[in-house]
């Protein structure tokens, strides 16, 4: 019985908590530098983008590999384990991930490639392949799902960059599944050498429209503070990130009108 | 597997290089794809939007050629003011020739902004088709077919598919076209003879002297403001778009298939010095609801049924049930700052008009076989002041007045006023004044607007329309009102970007539901925001994005939307994309959004966008020669039934158009 709570509250949580996430609850939410933005990211090319736009993976030119955790409202059954890892290869990059939410009665998992290819020297474009499982104890069924997600992110001048996302774009009325059709579409700018600000629109089958805007600015040599806001749930955001050789660290925390925090770490190592 | 296919297909797709310069034609300016959203957004006439996106075509299709066109060819380009249109034509006579389009933006009274709405629409070679003394033979057969396969509705006498082809043809001073159309439901081939369901023709003759224009078949009309007779497109139509405003008169071959707004007899247009002369004759037949009189063997007329879809027996009962006579005539006298002119028409139908007398929105409506309107008008243009008016009524001293004025106290700043008064009781079957409503009676308002270059990439736009009905209406048992307001802003911040907002506010009223007895009026307040940002990456690649939200009050209901365009121009062949990916949710029908879509040659989708859902399209554009053209269209749209079905409704269209 107190798995079949756990199982309902978690459900509840996750689905109350969409702007606490980065997004909807089918979506699994990546990189504590992109959670400290409020998730502004689909426009900015970083190491996690194999979950935001793939397409800015043809900017990786290193071999690296990175994890994350990110926990909603303290409370263990509602972390996020990610890893991933980037392998540049020509004019193209290639990207693994691999996700796991919950525990062990109810969890969702994602495992995707990707690549992000460069077709000019202001655009690029970007696709990955997902397969994801929904497993729950018990008489539930689990689900076991395949769709994709495409990129596009072009610079429309020196620092000024568009980006487009759309994951699982085929209508739902042709191909039953669960997961949502999101569309996401950003603007950033370089305000100066070391301040980034953006603003990114998302819109998905099971959410209202939301509206982002975030920012990342370099205090001092490789250390960074970040911000941001997004009118789901009216959401604030804050962030730090550190440098330190061929090592990443970062922290993003989140709020939620009426739940509380969602903290993020990640580490990403860059082999060379 | 699907998605993978799908991924593939497009990764490929957008893989591939790009480069050569986009047509024209895919480059329609917000504005003018905003007045068509706002036009299919009116239930009141339908039919208006159908008439505006047919107008833009047919002027994409025959563009104005700027270098070799007078006053009067450049008063095609109906959205341009009075003043563009002289300042234009100045110019282009004074300086011989203008060699690029950015030349324009340079001429007084123009901007940025206005010559991109100008472009899809412009030529700049100096080749005048019409005068020309070869007699050479230009044929254009276009045909569209289109269905709708999730559609399953049984009921109809006819199949799904609707079938539209156009052939037009120019020899010298010499035109002419045909039409035929079937609607989906209708059978393609109905009556004795077996026709298609629409058919229409014309033949045409322009000449430079005092025959200006002579056209036999299916035309149609305007005079002056078009109070008295106007088959084309409403002026005043837009609250951001000063250019709608005025008078002008014409009569053009009808190439359109709204099936009951058109005349079908002779029509000629003569110029005699400084006298304009205008002569329409015209045997019609028309769609009604027929009644009969008791006690006799007569029947009359209950209402006009002006849909134009006959697919089921009740509906083709009412096909061409009535025949409507109508004489027309206009004098314009061109003084030297004033044009002054008087118009006078009269329609005669085969059979009585007798509305049902059970509702009293009804009291005004047309009793009889004979109305007749008699118009004065006029247009004066003296340096930066532009006034007009106009002044119809008919037989019973019902009366319909118009006055405007237009002034442009500097090059970047143009202000309009305009007033009108329709009396309940007036009443014209082929005319259309300035306003909101499809019939002009039973109307006052008063409209102003500005547009503003507030800075070099900055246009400011704005209006505010209020209006009164000062008897019933349809759904409103009481005198009622409304008011439209509008702000736009436009920032071209570089050659390619383009970044367009603009906020609406509209008040209607209509009858509240609750009340009991005679039902009291209730305000419907809708309040919507549009953000727009276009992206030209190169001559290959465009990119849009759109942001619509809107809140209708008092339900409170709200709708929401974000989509994006991605228009792509293969470098190696030539074929072009357009793609759309759009998310939507919407509360009700009241918070419905609207989107317009790029679609075939003489078709439009603007489709109304209501519930929980996606709407995509992907449509093909392949010029085989230049000879020959393609065009093929898949849309879907899928939305939410429950949490995890969804409705699929998709269509499909081609297009083949061949030159010959």
């Amino acid at each position: 019985m107190s798995s079949l709570l756990k199982i309902s509250v978690s459900v509840l949580l996750i689905f109350s908590s969409l702007s606490a996430s980065g997004g909807d609850p089918y979506r699994p939410s990546a990189g504590a530098r992109e959670a400290g933005m409020g998730y502004v990211c689909v426009m900015k090319n970083s190491f996690w983008s194999s979950f935001h736009n793939q397409a800015a993976l043809a900017y990786n030119n290193s071999y690296s590999i990175g994890f994350n955790y990110e926990n909603r409202f303290g409370l263990k059954e509602l972390g996020t384990r990610t890893a991933a890892i980037t392998i540049p290869a020509w004019k193209t990059s290639l990207g693994a991930v691999y996700s796991y939410f919950g525990y062990p009665d109810f969890r969702r998992e994602m495992a995707g490639l990707s690549c992000g290819l460069k077709l000019s020297d202001v655009l690029a474009a970007g696709v990955q392949v997902d397969y994801f499982s929904e497993k729950t104890a018990g008489e539930y069924d689990n689900k076991y799902q395949l769709t994709c997600e495409m990129g596009i992110l072009f610079h429309a001048s020196e620092n000024i960059r568009l980006g487009i996302h759309i994951f699982n774009p085929v209508p739902k009325s042709l191909v039953k599944n669960n997961l949502p059709s999101i569309l996401r579409v950003g603007a950033g700018t370089d305000l100066s050498k070391t301040l980034f600000a953006g603003v990114e629109a998302e819109m998905s089958t099971r959410s209202k429209l939301i509206i982002r805007t975030g920012f990342e600015y370099e205090a001092a040599k490789k250390f960074w503070m970040r911000g941001g806001f997004s009118t789901d749930n009216n959401s604030f955001s804050f962030g730090l990130g550190y440098l330190a050789k061929v090592v990443s660290i970062d922290l993003g925390f989140s709020t939620h009108e009426k739940l509380g925090i969602t903290s993020s770490a990640s580490l990403i190592f860059i082999i060379h | 597997m699907k998605p993978l296919i799908i991924t593939s297909v497009l990764f490929l797709i957008f893989t591939i290089d790009p480069v050569r310069v986009f047509g024209q034609s895919e480059k329609l300016s917000e504005i003018i794809i905003d007045i068509a959203e706002d036009l299919a957004s009116d239930d009141s006439d339908p039919e208006s939007v159908t008439t505006y996106i047919e107008h833009l075509q047919d002027l994409a299709e025959n563009p104005v050629r700027i270098n070799s066109a007078g006053e009067e060819e450049i008063t095609r380009l109906f959205f341009l003011t009075d003043f563009q249109v002289k300042a234009l034509a100045d110019y282009s006579h004074s300086t011989g020739k203008i060699i690029s389009v950015f030349e324009i933006v340079n001429i007084p009274g123009f901007n940025k902004e206005t010559v991109e709405m100008m472009l899809p629409f412009i030529r700049l070679d100096n080749n005048t088709r019409i005068y020309s003394d070869s007699v050479r033979w230009r044929n254009t057969l276009i045909t569209n077919l289109s269905d709708r396969p999730s559609n399953d509705d049984t009921s109809s006498l006819g199949s799904s598919l609707k079938i539209l082809s156009k052939y037009k043809f120019t020899a010298g001073t010499f035109s002419g076209g045909v039409s035929v159309e079937k609607d989906p439901g209708e059978k393609f081939l109905t009556g004795i003879p077996p026709l298609p369901d629409f058919f229409s023709a014309n033949l045409a003759y322009t000449g430079k002297g005092a025959i200006h224009k002579i056209i036999i078949g299916d035309f149609s009309a305007r005079f002056g403001l078009g109070t008295n007779i106007n088959t084309g497109i409403r002026t005043g139509l837009s609250l951001t778009a000063p250019g709608y405003m005025s008078a002008k008169n014409e009569i053009r071959q009808y190439t359109s298939t709204d099936e009951n707004n058109f005349f079908r007899g002779m029509a000629a247009e003569f110029s005699l010095g400084n006298l304009g002369v205008s002569l329409l004759y015209s045997r019609n037949v028309s769609d009604a609801t027929l009644g009969s009189l008791s006690g006799s063997s007569g029947g009359y007329i209950e209402s006009f049924y002006m849909a134009g879809l006959h697919n089921t027996s009740t509906l083709i009962l009412k096909k061409d049930a009535v025949t409507d006579v109508t004489y027309g005539i206009n004098l314009l006298y061109n003084f030297n700052n004033i044009k002054m002119g008087i118009a006078l028409s009269e329609d005669r139908f085969s059979l009585p008009v007798i509305p049902a007398t059970n509702k009293l929105e009804a009291v005004f409506d047309f009793t009889g076989e004979t109305n007749s309107i008699y118009s004065i008008y006029y247009n004066s243009l003296v340096k930066r002041i532009l006034l007009y008016g106009e002044l119809s009524t008919n037989k019973s001293f019902r009366y319909a007045f118009v006055q405007g004025v237009s002034f442009r106290p500097s090059d970047r700043l143009t202000i309009n006023f305009l007033y009108r008064n329709y009396e309940a009781g007036y009443v014209s079957f082929h005319g259309k004044g300035p306003g909101n409503s499809s019939t002009t009676g039973n109307e006052q308002g008063i409209l102003g607007n500005f547009t503003f270059e507030a800075a070099r990439h900055i246009f400011i736009s704005a209006g505010c329309d209020i209006q009164n009905f000062s008897w019933l209406r349809y759904r409103c048992s009481s005198p009622s009102g409304g008011m439209k307001q509008e702000i736009r802003v436009k920032f071209l911040p570089a050659e390619k970007v383009t970044i367009e907002a603009s906020f609406a506010y509209r008040v209607t009223m209509i009858d509240d539901a609750q009340t009991i007895g005679i039902p009291e009026l209730t305000e419907i307040i809708s309040r919507s925001i549009k953000g727009s940002a276009r992206y030209y990456l190169n001559d290959n690649l465009t990119f849009g994005t759109r942001i619509d939200f809107k809140v209708v009050d008092p339900s409170g209901s709200r709708g929401m939307l974000l989509l994006q365009d991605i228009v792509y121009r293969f470098r190696h062949v030539p074929v072009t994309i357009w793609f759309r990916y759009c998310l939507f949710k919407t509360d009700d029908w009241d918070s419905r959004l609207y989107t317009y879509e790029n679609d075939l040659l003489n078709s439009f989708s603007i489709p109304a966008l209501a519930g929980e859902g996606s709407r995509s399209y992907l449509m093909a554009k392949w010029e085989i020669n230049d000879k020959a053209e393609i065009r093929f269209k898949y849309g879907i749209t899928s939305l939410k039934e429950t949490s995890y079905t969804f409705e699929n409704r998709n269509e499909i269209k081609f297009q083949l158009k061949v030159f010959f």
